[in-house]
């Protein structure tokens, strides 16, 4: 138990790192930026409690926030965005039918229902982060494509991540 | 009482939700850029410790460009420095002849500081530069931060070995700034779009100007010295009131690799500001 969350908590070191030193520096096409550390938020175990989710993913945004000196700013969008996850995922399962897996993941949910799950959470987070931006200076079509060229981008890396991952769980 | 510890546990998540959305409110409608607090951002030692050790490694893969610039740069000073030393002599033969020269006390006004960038973005809309350069090195807020190309920011935040700047990428700023050779100014800020565009506001209509013309800052808010490279009108387009012109500007400096800068130092600012504050009163 202790193992495991140690484990977590160093994931989840890993990827505010990995967001701060290498993925907030990707600007694809001046429009595009990765937002790959809602991985983290992603595959927390759906039978965690809301107050849990809500205090790790709110840490979570705070921690990517004082490395790219936006206070608030993803704090806002993670704690939001946390609270949003199981009714999103809800939408895609049979009424009544129980959690496909405790950790949701493509081995775990099958390609097509995590395929669906990412691609609405990650345009979710897009959604909530840049227009808590453009709070600040206001440009529609811009925002706009924003908000869709990093959705997919985001979309792509996590399924490629997700597959990765999972390829190690399977050797172990 | 018990009603409210059962509407207490029942709730809990929802109350756990409106807690942090309020916490995250408070700090982002807070803090303002100029008096961010110094945990929340990149002068914290932590963060600045973990850019400037992923620094030390990516700081090598710009160098080669990094050394053409400079030598590049440094053939036109050496130029510049023969072009001066001609007209130096030719000077002090005619100081001889009437031998009224004085020190220059203006000379002496600014001064710089060597630093580099540790960490820096172009993809947000306020956007921040973090300085290998603090206090220690003579670094305070309100320092012009300029590098080879052109103008690049203002520092901010100050601790003791780091600072942070706002970048002219940054919606928040405004420099004064003006066509170079006319003394008509405008206000430069970025529209959050293009990272080697600005935009020139209030730009009076009767200037005369073309395309491809340079835009030198104004040293009208005693942060930046008078003239210093801002970039060249690439387009312009009347503004809504008719008055005035709003010229898109090519930025001088390229944001996206930014690597050594400088730190001016005017000594006469806290004056000027002083001065100015007393007439608006």
């Amino acid at each position: 138990m202790n193992i495991n969350l140690l484990r977590e908590i160093g994931i989840a070191l890993l990827f505010v790192l990995l967001q701060a030193v290498v993925f907030n520096q990707i600007h694809l096409f001046g429009i595009a930026v990765p937002l790959v550390f809602i991985y983290v938020i992603f595959r927390m175990p759906l039978s965690l409690s809301t107050a849990w989710l809500l205090t790790v993913s709110f840490f979570l945004g705070l921690a990517v926030d004082i490395f790219s000196n936006t206070p608030g700013m993803n704090a806002l969008a993670c704690t939001v965005f946390a609270f949003l996850r199981r009714p999103v995922l809800s939408l895609y399962l049979p009424h009544g039918s129980d959690y496909v897996a405790e950790i949701p993941s493509i081995r775990g949910f099958g390609m097509w229902l995590y395929v669906r799950y990412a691609l609405t959470l990650s345009l979710l987070y897009c959604v909530l982060l840049f227009s808590i931006e453009s709070l600040s200076l206001f440009d529609f079509p811009y925002l706009l494509m924003r908000i869709v060229g990093s959705t997919l981008l985001t979309f792509v890396l996590i399924l490629c991540i997700d597959s990765l991952s999972q390829g190690r769980e399977k050797r172990l | 009482m018990r009603n409210l510890i059962d509407f207490l546990i029942k709730h809990h998540a929802w109350i756990f939700f409106i807690f942090y959305v309020a916490m995250s409110c408070i700090l982002l409608f807070s803090s303002n850029p100029y008096q961010r607090s110094v945990f929340f951002g990149s002068s914290n030692r932590v963060v600045a410790q973990v850019y400037e050790t992923t620094n030390a490694v990516s700081g090598y893969f710009g160098l080669r460009k990094a050394n053409e610039e400079l030598l590049m740069q440094n053939g036109e000073l050496a130029m510049e420095n023969l072009q001066l030393r001609r007209q130096l002599q030719r000077y002090s033969y005619a100081a001889a002849a009437d031998s009224l020269a004085q020190s220059d006390p203006m000379l002496q006004q600014y001064d710089f500081v060597l630093a580099r960038v540790i960490n820096n973005s172009v993809s947000h809309l306020e956007n921040y530069i973090t300085l290998d350069k603090g206090s220690a090195d003579g670094v305070e807020p309100e320092m012009a931060v300029v590098d080879h190309g052109g103008i690049v920011g203002i520092v901010n935040v100050v601790n003791e070995h780091n600072s942070v700047a706002i970048s002219v990428l940054n919606t928040k700023l405004h420099v004064s700034c003006k066509v170079k050779g006319t003394d008509c100014f405008g206000s430069l800020v970025w529209d959050g779009r293009s990272a080697a565009y600005a935009v020139l506001e209030e730009m009076p209509r009767h200037v005369e100007f073309v395309p491809g013309d340079t835009i030198v800052t104004s040293g009208f808010s005693a942060v930046f010295p008078d003239g210093v490279m801002v970039g060249t009108i690439h387009d312009y387009a009347k503004q809504k009131d008719d008055n005035f012109y709003a010229m898109q500007v090519k930025l001088s400096t390229d944001f996206a690799r930014l690597g050594a800068v400088r730190i001016i130092k005017n000594y006469t600012q806290d004056q000027q500001q002083l001065l100015e504050k007393e007439a608006r009163k």
